[in-house]
């Protein structure tokens, strides 16, 4: 057995982790390309999501590399996602591509179900080994997300804009070639100074634990931009056209609402055992209340409530990133400026897919940039644009 | 506004439906249950290109056709009603949801057209223990001061009209028929009047479907899709009357009854979690196996999500073990009627020479 699984930014560094600590042989698929792209346009759904058409794109190319087996998510709707399994085993099928569907999907009633997906995937490893290796995984994703989360702080710092890049880029090799739980501490502990040394004296760093949360240390000069949306598209770069490198270089900081590892603590563990008095999604749904009353699906209603709360925590503007067609952040994009009216922020929508150009976002952003600037300056002559 | 989100209407007060969305699927159970309560009901006008193009205005244009077109049946009630209906559907079948859209449409509607009478927001969710249809219309009469007597004889009437309804339809009737027959009838003291009482009511026709009689070559069609795209003539450009002009015999996926619908979706490795989903899966899959179907037409809105992969697995699946002739129909705000007039005459013209080719009933 040869399993694979779609890229979503540098999650395949955590899978790829995990089943390999399991003895699971592992064929991870080319990163996404217009190669790939254009594989996963051509043989989907025309009004697919956009995140579906990357997937099968994947899939070829992993299946080309000798996979026979395929581990996605599932789900149970209202969202597109919980059918993409369905849909994909058809499109793959009809190419002639013989590979198996493994879908892990929360249990409706039958924990026994989720329980027997992965002793098949693990040829039948005692749940004491699939937790030691989950928990390995653990401390790739988290290393990975604090420096994401670094190497965001750093950028708009950056006298030549390059430099914290490649020591992130170093910095992600050794976290992905990492052999332990602490190697992988060290390799994150020094990734995270390197890319913060690019950035001379200005970046400040204090691991909270959470790491879209907490940004001490600063002193309010870069333009900070709130990044909401579908989790795909915010958190893949092939995806959003680098939308965090681009605003990055223009001088800004960008803050994603919620990262991979955080929404692992704090939905999937905090949150489930009911760890702490006020779950995360309370909050986000109370702040989302005024304008939206109910859960629509995937990240919708969050996409509403986060943007209120980066609105309260003095956030510049909100970018809300979606894929065309995306029916949650519908609902969403059709909120969302009344949302900016209220509150007095600027939200721009961006709907991206296969279609979009590169010459159309960056002009996009640079006005948006523009605009969040020239409020900076009117706010106060005490705070400068930079 | 009441202290419970409600607007305060008396008797004789006017409630808006919007003749758009799942009131194709649900309107006898509203009118019954609104007039039960003492309310007298106005249903907005049938869609029209105008109408159309006013909800699409103040809407997102990521939305769908269907949603600017509610949009617009709002903006038709605005001056005419004490109050608008604006239900949240979350889910009307167990293990199901009905789309994302639907779930966030009054708020969408709320902030996005002005002039809004007050409204009538209120969830049904057939998922939860005491939110599904019958137990939420419960709790709307005392929120509009109603006693809780009045209440539970306004849902039961409300309910029954709904089941015989669907009965009409799953028997093959149309909408409108059917819609006639549940709210015209034995509800002798409906407010406002009008002649009432069994005898008016017309008696269900022998036009089951499920023992098709010799149709003279005539094809048989089956029309899949969401009711409101199926049955809204101003949303599908009149496709079923089109359809009747080139000589075919129409089926939908409407016909089906809950029974016909749970047998097909079980039997699948996964059931399809939206509420018209499950219909539009189960419907392709009954009727390619009928044997006297002659093609399926499956009518979808521009960018809907749900039909995105509902319709892949349907199409795909249907030409794997079929033969049968299957056509995709995407409809929008900008579809063109003579595209459309040519697409079905080929497809109707299609049938023909298959059916002249094998002799008779059935492909």
């Amino acid at each position: 057995m040869k399993v694979t699984f779609a890229h979503m930014g540098n999650l395949w560094i955590t899978v790829k982790t995990i089943l390999e600590d399991l003895g699971v042989e592992v064929v991870v698929p080319p990163r996404p390309s217009r190669r790939s792209l254009e594989v996963g346009v051509r043989h989907s759904p025309e009004f697919a999501c956009f995140p579906l058409k990357m997937n099968i794109g994947d899939y070829i190319g992993a299946i080309e590399r000798g996979a026979d087996t395929i581990v996605m998510v599932g789900g149970v709707g209202p969202c597109r996602l919980g059918h993409y399994a369905q849909v994909q085993a058809e499109i793959l099928r009809d190419l002639g591509y013989r590979a198996e569907m493994v879908i892990l999907e929360p249990p409706r009633g039958h924990f026994s179900a989720l329980l027997d997906k992965i002793r098949y995937l693990t040829g039948g490893k005692p749940i004491s080994r699939v937790v030691r290796a989950l928990r390995f995984g653990w401390e790739k994703l988290y290393a990975l997300d604090c420096l994401d989360r670094a190497l965001v702080r750093t950028r708009p710092l950056e006298a030549v804009p390059g430099g914290a890049a490649a020591a992130h880029r170093r910095a992600v090799a050794a976290v992905a070639g990492a052999a332990g739980v602490e190697a992988t501490r060290r390799a994150r502990d020094e990734g995270v100074a390197a890319v913060l040394a690019a950035g001379g004296a200005g970046a400040a760093w204090e691991d909270d634990g959470e790491a879209g949360g907490g940004l001490p240390g600063r002193n309010g000069t870069p333009l900070r931009v709130g990044i909401v949306g579908e989790i795909f598209m915010v958190a893949e770069p092939f995806a959003n056209q680098d939308l965090e490198r681009r605003l990055g270089e223009m001088g800004v900081e960008v803050t994603r609402a919620l990262y991979v590892s955080d929404w692992v603590r704090i939905n999937l563990l905090l949150d489930t055992l009911r760890l702490r008095r006020r779950s995360r999604q309370s909050v986000v749904k109370e702040a989302a209340s005024p304008y939206l009353g109910h859960f629509v699906g995937g990240e919708g209603l969050e996409s509403v409530g986060e943007t209120v709360l980066y609105s309260r925590q003095g956030y510049d503007g909100v970018i809300h990133v979606a894929p065309f067609t995306c029916m949650p952040e519908i609902v969403a994009t059709s909120l969302l400026p009344e949302v900016g009216r209220d509150l007095d922020l600027p939200v721009m929508s961006l709907f991206l897919d296969e279609h979009s150009g590169e010459a159309g976002l960056a002009t996009r952003l640079e006005a948006f940039v523009d605009l969040l600037a020239r409020r900076r300056a009117r706010a106060g002559a005490g705070r400068a644009t930079r | 506004m009441s202290a419970n989100g409600l607007p305060r209407l008396g008797s004789g007060a006017v409630v808006g439906l919007p003749r758009a969305l799942l009131h194709y699927e649900l309107y006898p159970f509203w009118r019954v249950l609104f007039e039960r309560l003492g309310l007298k009901v106005v249903v907005s006008p049938p869609t029209t290109r105008d109408l159309i193009e006013q909800g699409a205005r103040r809407s997102v244009d990521e939305a769908c056709l269907p949603v600017k077109a509610y949009y617009g049946h709002v903006m038709a009630l605005r001056d005419r009603v004490d109050a608008v209906f604006l239900p949240r559907l979350v889910s009307l079948l167990r293990g199901t949801y009905t789309c994302p859209k639907l779930l966030g449409l009054p708020d969408m509607v709320r902030h996005n057209v002005g002039r809004l009478p007050p409204p009538i927001i209120l969830d049904f969710d057939e998922t939860k223990r005491g939110s599904g249809l019958g137990d939420a219309a419960l709790a709307l009469g005392p929120r509009l001061g109603r006693t809780g007597r009045q209440a539970s004889e306004a849902v039961k009437a409300a309910l029954e009209a709904l089941g015989v309804f669907r009965a009409a339809l799953w028997a093959g009737l149309s909408f409108e028929e059917a819609a006639a027959r549940a709210t015209q009838g034995p509800l002798a003291d409906r407010p406002g009047g009008g002649p009432s009482g069994e005898a008016l009511r017309p008696p269900v026709r022998p036009t089951d479907w499920r023992e098709p009689a010799a149709l003279n070559g005539r094809p048989r069609v089956a029309l899949v899709g969401h009711a409101y795209n199926i049955f809204d003539p101003g949303v599908n450009l009149d496709l079923r009357r089109k359809l009747v002009g080139l000589g075919c015999h129409i089926l939908t996926s409407e016909m089906l009854s809950h029974e016909e619908v749970q047998a097909e979706s079980e039997a699948m490795p996964k059931e399809i979690f939206w509420s018209s989903g499950r219909r539009i899966m189960a419907a392709v899959r009954r009727f390619r196996r009928a044997g006297f179907v002659d093609g399926i037409i499956h009518v979808i809105s521009f960018a809907c999500g749900p039909d995105s992969m509902v319709g892949e697995i349907a199409e795909r699946e249907t030409r794997r073990e079929s033969a049968l002739p299957y056509m995709v129909l995407t409809i929008d705000e900008h579809t063109a009627e003579a595209g459309l007039v040519t697409r079905l005459e080929a497809f109707a013209d299609m049938l023909r020479r298959r059916r002249r080719k094998t002799g008779g009933e059935g492909p």
